[in-house]
């Protein structure tokens, strides 16, 4: 049994497929130096200028740079410094990697990771703080995962490095110094699984990446007040795993799905209408989403935490759902539990 | 060619008055950062050093003008003549901050002074800037639109299809590249070698724009005054876009993540005897501080005497003082308004 | 001229003559609505796309434009599978799942042709840091209009900076789809961006095949031996609309009918025969043989089978 930080199960699983497999390149703006965050420390020395390449700050070209090194046989690992600069590079991303397979008939193959820092807390603003995966779920061709610990930030980015379709990263910066116990380090979870984190009977949290974490502790909340939640951490969210989230549904009859991005538009709404659409008649209660309120993120650290859905919310939320009464003063003048 | 330009005593004291609010104002957010827990979290940007370039920008400008900047705004907004208490409580995120502290240290924004957008997003006010330079062409009036940016803009896409854009159209827009990398020795002229942009010279990419280009050493007052009344007042004239580089020598205390008072806060018996400075910044304060220079050319020219400079300082150092604990004292915006100002209505 | 020139030069002249006859059908076809979608045909760039890709050697990369039958051709695409891959058929290059505008004959090393206006660049450097391994090349088309996104100067930046074994083929046809260069740019010729970082170019007659042939080898012999990019920019012209069906109303009469005295086909075929190596009915043949060869394309599509409504999510993961 190894403890790890999040940032350290990245590092790792970069060093151990870049070892494996010498077509493994690791491409983006300062990773050279290890980039803003740390994770690419050492790997220039390592493994040389020509599998780790700094690149100047040319977000569409470097995407399709590394695409275009994916067509002729390498595994590029391009690192993308904030999600919200992702959008310079959706016309190489969205037209040219997603879609080069189906539009050869299936002729090339980009084997290609995206890694990208998401999410808010800290302060850092409109542009430095968005959650957009939504978009990403949307594009056939891309596949999105997003682990909530250390254990799956080290296997699932070395199963997303040896897939052969391009898969986007997405890792919280909220994460990265969290610890973990890693009890297989080896472990190489398929993508597309979710995991059952906590068992329960009362209702369902279906929920991914840092909003996992406020899920259970809102599950140990409403333990105290004899209400049992089973929580489910997606992981993969393209292709979803909604075999295991429909069969937990089949058990508890109630389902609320919370993620920080904005709550319109977001993964919940998906989610939600798939169970109904196969489970309608095992459900108890009509669904609930949690997510931010439609509104780009605020900088003052006030307005950022009302922000943010946390582990209040989501008991707000359960509370909502269940006809409870609150338990504690549980305002949201936001409204990020419904419309 | 830059012509020569003779700046009046009073405009001189006017320039150094702006450097020194805006160094001062840098030192007390790097204090707001340091002092205070949880303040300011997150990354922030200071214009310590860099002086010269945004006070000599600012002004050529006239009331009317607009100005687009980035994430290293506070100086330019100073400059613009933003003033301390609404810019401080913007970078700490009170609601008597400019954006009502919405906005945060990255994006100071202040419409009443011209300043529409300040871009987290490298390059992200290149195209914005083009584009009120449109909206003035179109209602033919004589504004000009300027925007500063980093020389890391130039690795960007969008840059270049601004400045086509801008040339073609013969755009007003007055394009102000602060180059703060440059070796002291290469501050007057020369290449700038980088290992992420393969251009000797950053003017060579807009001189091949057809874009009337010009470097100026960014450490220098004067010679940033006279090169943007220059520029500014060529655009004004219809002549189409104009492009500046602004060459700067980093700041010591801006080598690393985050900005450090190296030495503690200045003190001006460091501009007029470098020697007795910090050791890390004694090159930087014989060479290539703009404030420091500024100084010692005011006093040995006898425009300024070392007690009028301290006694400006002493001014400066206390409006600061008072802007920052008007900053402090300032409410935090509250939860319920976080989602106003989304769309208009 | 040498033997070996002389079946060389019959070669480059029997694929311009085969391009002609393919992208002429495409239009009639399209015309009869036997051909549906956006069709981009490079009637009059022949000499550009045979110039550059008898400069290419084996294995080495190449990629296109949404314009690129032509390249295609050029470097020995079947004609039947690519017009059944217009057709939108399953025994298409591509399954007929990309269409004209993103055709991809990966056994040759055509990567792919794109929608996106200058996307392929990005994508050729990409494939240049992998090519430059094993001793190979890449070369990359884009149009006048290209030189205008962000996206070609950061590629000349990092082309240059990494000196990637690029080649960088401008197709210079003086419109970006209908407006001419003097109205999106103001440079007089896209070399010009290339100065700053450096980056070589040679600006030649892009319906001079032999010109075109010889500034191709020059900028992928520099690339093979390590020099980096070049810009080898064709001045060219298309003799048709931007698509097929673009009466193309925004462009004089006059210029077209100056363009069309320059042919590259007229001029390549007068040059031969001038040299001897070809006679005017050796030529009559050839043309007969390419028609007739576009013909057997055209019977392939049209017997080939529809893809199945099944299978249409199919292939978009591995």
């Amino acid at each position: 049994m190894t403890q790890m930080r999040y940032v350290d199960g990245l590092r790792r699983a970069i060093e151990l497929e870049m070892e494996r497999d010498q077509r493994v390149i690791v491409l983006g703006e300062d990773v050279g130096v290890g980039g803003p965050f740390g994770i690419t420390v050492g790997l220039l020395e390592r493994f040389g200028e020509r599998r780790v390449i700094n690149t100047p700050i040319s977000e569409d070209s470097i995407m399709g740079l590394a695409t275009g090194a994916a067509l002729a046989g390498k595994r590029p690992i391009i690192e993308i410094m904030f999600v919200d600069f992702i959008t310079l590079a959706m016309s190489q991303l969205v037209n040219h990697t997603a879609k080069l397979r189906f539009m050869s008939g299936g002729q090339l193959s980009v084997p290609l990771v995206i890694r990208v820092q998401q999410g808010a807390g800290g302060g850092w603003g409109a542009h430095h703080s968005q959650s957009l995966e939504a978009w990403f779920h949307h594009v056939p061709g891309l596949k999105v995962v997003a682990p909530s610990n250390a254990a799956d930030a080290l296997g699932l980015l070395r199963a997303a490095i040896r897939d052969d379709d391009p898969v986007l990263f997405i890792e919280h910066r909220g994460l990265h110094f969290r610890r973990d116990e890693v009890s297989d380090p080896d472990a190489i979870p398929a993508l597309g699984t979710a995991k059952i984190l906590r068992g329960g009977k009362d209702l369902t949290i279906i929920t991914y990446s840092k909003a996992v974490w406020d899920a259970l502790a809102a599950a140990d909340e409403l333990a105290a007040r004899d209400l049992s939640a089973e929580v489910i951490d997606l992981r993969s969210l393209s292709p979803l795993d909604m075999d295991t989230v429909l069969g937990s549904v089949r058990r508890t009859s109630r389902a609320l799905i919370v993620h920080e991005a904005v709550r319109q538009g977001g993964l919940g709404a998906e989610i939600a209408a798939h169970i109904q659409e196969t489970a309608f008649d095992w459900l108890d209660a009509p669904m609930h989403r949690v997510g931010a309120p439609f509104a780009p993120v605020p900088a003052s650290p006030v307005l950022e935490q009302a922000f943010v859905p946390d582990t209040r919310t989501i008991v707000a939320a359960v509370e909502q759902m269940l006809g409870l009464a609150p338990a504690s003063s549980t305002e949201d003048p936001l409204e990020r539990r419904r419309a | 060619m830059t012509q020569p330009h003779s700046y009046s005593v009073e405009a001189k004291r006017k320039f150094l008055e702006q450097m020194l609010t805006i160094r001062r104002a840098e030192e007390q957010v790097i204090h707001f950062a340091t002092d205070h827990e949880d303040l300011i979290r997150g990354h922030f940007h200071v214009y310590i050093g860099q002086e010269a370039s945004g006070v000599g920008a600012c002004a050529a400008l006239g009331p009317d003008d607009y100005v687009f900047t980035t994430h290293r705004n506070h100086g330019h907004v100073i400059a613009r003549g933003g003033e301390l208490g609404p810019v401080l409580a913007e970078i700490i995120g009170r609601t008597t901050g400019y954006n009502k502290g919405r906005g945060g240290t990255f994006h100071v924004i202040a419409p009443h002074l011209g300043i529409l957008q300040t871009s987290g997003v490298v390059g992200g006010c290149v195209p914005l800037a083009a584009g009120a330079a449109f909206s003035i062409k179109k209602r033919g009036t004589r504004q000009v639109s300027l925007v500063f940016f980093g020389d890391g803009v130039l690795e960007e896409g969008a840059f270049y299809e601004a400045v086509n854009l801008a040339s073609l159209w013969k755009l007003p827009v007055v394009f102000v590249c602060e180059n703060n990398d440059v070796a002291r020795e290469r501050r007057k002229g020369g290449a700038s070698p980088s290992d992420s942009l393969a251009a000797r010279q950053l003017t060579d990419i807009s001189n091949a724009f057809s874009v009337p280009s010009v470097t100026a050493d960014g450490a220098d007052m004067l010679a940033m005054a006279a090169a943007m009344g220059d520029a500014v007042s060529k655009v004004r004239g219809g002549a189409g876009p104009v492009f500046v580089e602004s060459r700067i020598t980093r700041w010591p205390g801006n080598a690393g993540t985050f900005p450090a008072l190296l030495g503690g806060d200045y003190r001006l018996d460091w501009a007029l005897a470098p020697s007795s400075g910090p050791k890390e910044l004694q090159d930087w304060l014989q060479h290539s501080d703009p404030v420091a220079l500024f100084v010692r050319t005011l006093v040995a020219n006898g425009a300024m005497s070392k007690a009028d400079v301290e006694a400006m300082d002493a001014r400066i150092r206390k409006a600061v003082a008072e802007a920052a604990s008007f900053a402090l004292a300032s409410p935090a915006p509250k939860a319920e308004c976080a989602l106003e100002h989304i769309f208009a209505a | 001229m040498t033997p070996d020139t002389n079946i060389l030069y019959r070669d480059m002249l029997q694929r311009m003559l085969l391009i002609r006859a393919f992208e002429e059908r495409v239009i009639e076809l399209a015309h009869r609505r036997e051909l549906a979608g956006l069709l981009h045909v490079g009637i009059g760039q022949e000499g550009v796309a045979v110039g550059v890709a008898t400069a290419l050697g084996d294995g080495d990369y190449l990629y296109g434009t949404h314009r690129s039958h032509g390249h295609f051709l050029a470097r020995g695409t079947d004609p039947g599978r690519l017009m059944a891959e217009l057709a939108g058929k399953e025994s298409g290059l591509c399954r007929g799942r990309g269409g004209s505008m993103h055709i991809v004959d990966a056994a040759r090393k055509l990567m792919t042709a794109t929608g996106i206006v200058g996307g392929t660049i990005p994508l050729a450097l990409g494939t240049a840091l992998v090519a430059r391994e094993s001793g190979h090349v890449v070369a990359v088309y884009f149009g006048d209009g290209a030189s205008n996104t962000g996206s070609f100067h950061e590629c000349l930046n990092m082309a240059s900076l990494w000196k990637l074994p690029v080649v960088l083929v401008c197709e210079n046809n003086g419109y970006a789809e209908f407006t001419p260069m003097s109205a999106h740019t103001v440079v007089s010729h896209v070399s010009v961006h290339g100065k700053p970082y450096g980056i070589p170019a040679d600006i030649i007659d892009g319906n001079d095949t032999l010109a075109v042939l010889n500034a191709a080898r020059a900028a992928v012999a520099r690339a093979r031996e390590g020099g980096g990019p070049t810009i080898v920019e064709c001045q060219t012209y298309r003799l048709r609309g931007h698509y097929v069906g673009d009466p193309a109303s925004y462009r004089k009469a006059d210029e077209v009918a100056e363009w069309r005295d320059k042919d590259p086909i007229r001029r390549f075929t007068g040059l031969l025969q001038q040299r001897g190596t070809i006679t005017a009915h050796e030529i009559d043949a050839l043309t007969a043989a390419a028609r007739a060869r576009v013909d057997d394309a055209v019977a392939f599509a049209r017997e080939s089978p529809q893809p199945t409504p099944q299978s249409v999510a199919d292939h978009v993961y591995a």
